[in-house]
């Protein structure tokens, strides 16, 4: 019954997807407002059939109905609860039924938003596109990637349960979704660029819901691009967080285009420029996902999270050919048409600076795109098969990380349209003896290397920047207000969400590139060969194998060792590093074990397990500032939920405030007044 | 006026891109790892010099010693046969007739390796036993 109300509900999705389609479409052309209005429905219908196919492969998980296919090779009996639910992502045919749900929370948010504006063409076509977008993946479920197909012949006893990977660890349930929401978030922006471009219209609405999905989508993307850092850190036992594997890469590659976006479309809204480019960015962060999804959903890169060789792999491929072409022939019909006359006045302003940001954000997603799909050209064109090496990615990625770094140092400094020399020196006086200040402090206590010393010391300007940024503005309303400080710092932040936001954001990353700089390729590692009751120091740690214990459950069993560490004679506690073997995997999966402390973290793997003499080899690795990188993602984190978090409603009953109503009597309150005054 | 501002921003633009290209050149000529099997291996030493590549094969059974810093084993792939020499542990997957890629450079002709691949997935086999 299960393969039918699956197959039922993925159907009613597939028609309701294209049905309400072809309804938008014919309302913003015709403008005909019931059509639109119709087509916006089918919205409802779209969620209402995802959420009810995903129920239905939920209910045949957690009931292990093994006369389903999918949960016959991902769901066991033994798993437990937690990793059956996340099961559902487990591989290729459930992780495209979440692609599918998710897709569809994300219209049905935006069609609930966009309630108000059905007689905009722009929106029309915008729900028009995400619904035939949402059409092709449930085309692609009823085709290639069928979730709910039977199992062949006689149904089986039990499941093999899910790739040991993926039930070792809890995280395993929240980052895929996490990294899910923001990538299959792009498709709103990417609809409402599709919408604009279809129906000719740029105007105040259509910019600021664009800025809000995409910063949305964006926030949730940053949180799950550090969530899958912090997972590979957590469970590979390699010591690392990032390796330029090509899926993290599939990741990164849209984030920097999407950077990218957030930053230019300032310079759309106060001067009404660079409008072609900002829809050109937002089109290739969509093609830049589904090309991030062809490379992990098709097999054809060997990768940590590869799913099997399918037939979904030209399909998407075709799908991504279709939105590229459409893209560019759109871009191509009415670029004149949006274009905007005018240039950059100076190159000492905020607009030039967010100009760089734009080339250099282009620049590492061109250099990361280049080295992912290298291996695969080589293969198709000359028969080679070849890897580029991590090398090639830190070479590139470093510099342009550095200037980025440079550029949020000085642009918060930079007022719009233009500013003299002397005055710039004067400002930028502070973070350049910031800079020059902790690069010498850092090069004494012993950091080596120059990419990261330069780093070190631009993470100390950025800081610095954003609070001499900040400061003066507090000052003065403290003064006008006669409040305390810190009450004018609440108030100011409050007042103007985005501007401050995006502040905290830059925090964030100055943290992160501090964590980076220390940690990134550094740290201590060493492989010691114990007998039980031995000890060996490392870093200042001693560690003492005290044996080895052996549990077992009908998911796995696990062989641990217990570990004794003192730190400089304090004690530290006992770390337990495993091994566990899964029932149906031929291989032992290794689990760290890591004391994170803000300085550094100690990371110990269980390498092998006692030899014939009864020695273990332990791994033990010491990372400075890791935890920093966590740190770092929840500051960007907060700041973009600071920014984003709805300021006012946008339909407000009269008589009725809303409830975080931005402080309207202060002159830095609302977007348009004081956000980048630099001053 | 409005001609030379084109010119310079397709000057600038091309400037940039080229850059970016002869970037993009070096770094990948220069980071390139070829995997290869046993015999293609062997064939290719002379042009590999001491280049970063991908050595795949099966270890030879009874081959593996293991040495004070990492061990030694052979990896053929049924016509030619490389000894390898390994620095640091090697993954617990790894033995008897274990297909494996180590990644590494010539001397002479021994294999220096200094990383073991073994993906994660039980479905993983190194290229050359996949055709």
């Amino acid at each position: 019954m299960k393969p039918e109300l699956g197959h039922l509900a993925l159907a009613v999705g597939f028609a309701a997807a294209a049905t309400g389609a072809a309804l938008a479409a014919l309302g913003a052309a015709r403008r005909d407002l019931r059509a639109a209005r119709v087509g916006r429905l089918f919205v409802a219908l779209v969620v209402v059939a995802a959420v009810g196919a995903v129920a239905v492969m939920e209910w045949a998980l957690l009931g292990h109905d093994f006369s389903l296919a999918y949960v016959a090779q991902n769901g066991s009996r033994a798993t437990p609860t937690l990793f059956t639910v996340a099961s559902l992502w487990a591989a290729l045919q459930g992780s495209i039924l979440l692609w599918a749900l998710i897709l569809a929370v994300h219209l049905g948010v935006a069609a609930h938003r966009w309630r108000g504006l059905t007689g905009d063409p722009a929106i029309g076509w915008a729900t028009a596109v995400g619904l035939a977008v949402a059409a092709f993946f449930f085309a692609l479920m009823l085709g290639p990637a069928d979730p709910f197909r039977a199992v062949q012949g006689a149904v089986p006893a039990d499941g093999a349960g899910p790739n040991p990977l993926l039930q070792n660890h809890p995280m395993m349930a929240f980052h895929p979704p996490m990294l899910y929401l923001g990538y299959v978030g792009f498709t709103v922006p990417f609809a409402l660029a599709m919408g604009a471009l279809i129906s000719g219209r740029v105007d105040e609405q259509w910019l600021r819901l664009t800025r809000q999905t995409t910063l949305l989508a964006w926030g949730l993307l940053t949180v799950g691009i550090v969530l899958g850092a912090w997972w590979s850190y957590e469970v590979l036992g390699w010591g690392g967080y990032w390796a330029w594997d090509p899926v993290e890469n599939a990741a990164l590659i849209p984030w920097f285009t999407a950077t990218a976006f957030l930053h230019s479309v300032r310079i759309q809204e106060r001067r009404g420029r660079l409008r072609v480019w900002n829809l050109s960015l937002l089109l290739a962060t969509y093609c830049l996902t589904i090309v991030g999804t062809f490379l992990t959903r098709s097999g054809v890169v060997a990768s940590v999270h590869a799913f099997s060789r399918s037939a979904v792999g030209p399909v998407l491929l075709g799908f991504l050919a279709v939105l590229a072409v459409s893209a560019l022939a759109l871009l191509a019909w009415r670029g004149d048409r949006l274009r905007t006359p005018g240039r950059i006045d100076s190159p000492l302003s905020r607009e030039a600076a967010f100009l760089v940001n734009n080339l250099v954000m282009t620049a590492l997603a061109t250099v990361v795109v280049t080295g992912t799909v290298f291996p695969l050209l080589a293969e198709a064109l000359w028969n080679r098969q070849l890897a580029v090496g991590a090398p090639y990615f830190d070479r590139l990625a470093a510099p342009l990380g550095l200037t980025l770094l440079l550029l949020m140092a000085v642009a918060p400094l930079l007022p719009y349209r233009a500013m003299e020399p002397r005055q710039l020196r004067e400002r930028l006086l502070g973070p350049a003896v910031a800079a020059a200040g902790t690069a010498a402090a850092v090069t004494a206590a012993g950091v080596r290397g120059v990419e990261r010393v330069v780093a070190l010391g631009l993470a100390a300007a950025v800081a610095w920047s954003v609070v001499s940024s900040v400061a003066p503005q507090v000052r003065a309303r403290a003064r006008a207000h006669g409040e305390r400080r810190l009450v004018a710092l609440g108030r100011l932040v409050a007042g103007n969400r985005r501007r401050y936001g995006g502040f905290v954001v830059h925090l964030g990353v100055a943290i992160i590139a501090v964590a980076l700089a220390a940690s990134y390729g550094a740290g201590t590692h060493r492989e010691l060969v114990l007998a039980q009751g031995r000890s060996a120091t490392v870093q200042g740690y001693t560690v003492t194998y005290l044996g080895t214990e052996a549990r077992s459950t009908p998911q796995k069993l696990t062989l641990s060792a217990q570990l004794r560490v003192t730190h400089d004679g304090q004690p530290v506690g006992v770390l337990t590093p495993s091994l566990a073997v899964f029932p149906g995997a031929t291989e032992a999966v290794g689990s760290p074990s890591v004391r994170a402390g803000l300085r550094q973290d100690l990371y110990l793997t269980l390498v092998s397990s006692p030899d014939e003499t009864g020695q273990v080899t332990v791994g033990v690795f010491v990372n400075p500032l890791v935890s920093w990188l966590w740190l770092g993602g929840l500051v960007m984190a907060l700041g973009t939920a600071w920014a984003a978090w709805p300021a006012r409603r946008r339909v407000r009953r009269p008589g009725v405030p809303a409830r975080d109503a931005p402080v309207l009597d202060t002159p830095a309150a609302g977007e348009t007044v004081s956000v980048g005054s630099g001053s | 006026m409005i001609a030379t501002g084109r010119l310079r921003w397709w000057i600038c633009a091309a400037v940039c891109a080229g850059a970016v290209a002869w970037l993009l050149g070096a770094g990948l000529t220069a980071n390139i790892q070829y995997f290869r099997t046993a015999s293609e291996a062997v064939a290719a030493r002379a042009d590999d010099g001491s280049h970063t590549l991908r050595l795949a094969g099966a270890v030879v059974p009874g081959s593996e010693q293991d040495t004070a810093t990492g061990v030694d084993f052979a990896v053929t792939d049924g016509h030619a046969t490389v000894e390898v020499h390994h620095v640091g542990s090697a993954p617990e997957l790894f033995a008897a007739g274990a297909p494996v890629v180590c990644e590494g450079h010539w001397q002479r002709d021994l294999f220096l390796s200094d990383r073991i691949l073994i993906k994660h997935g039980s479905d993983y086999r190194p290229p050359e036993v996949r055709q």
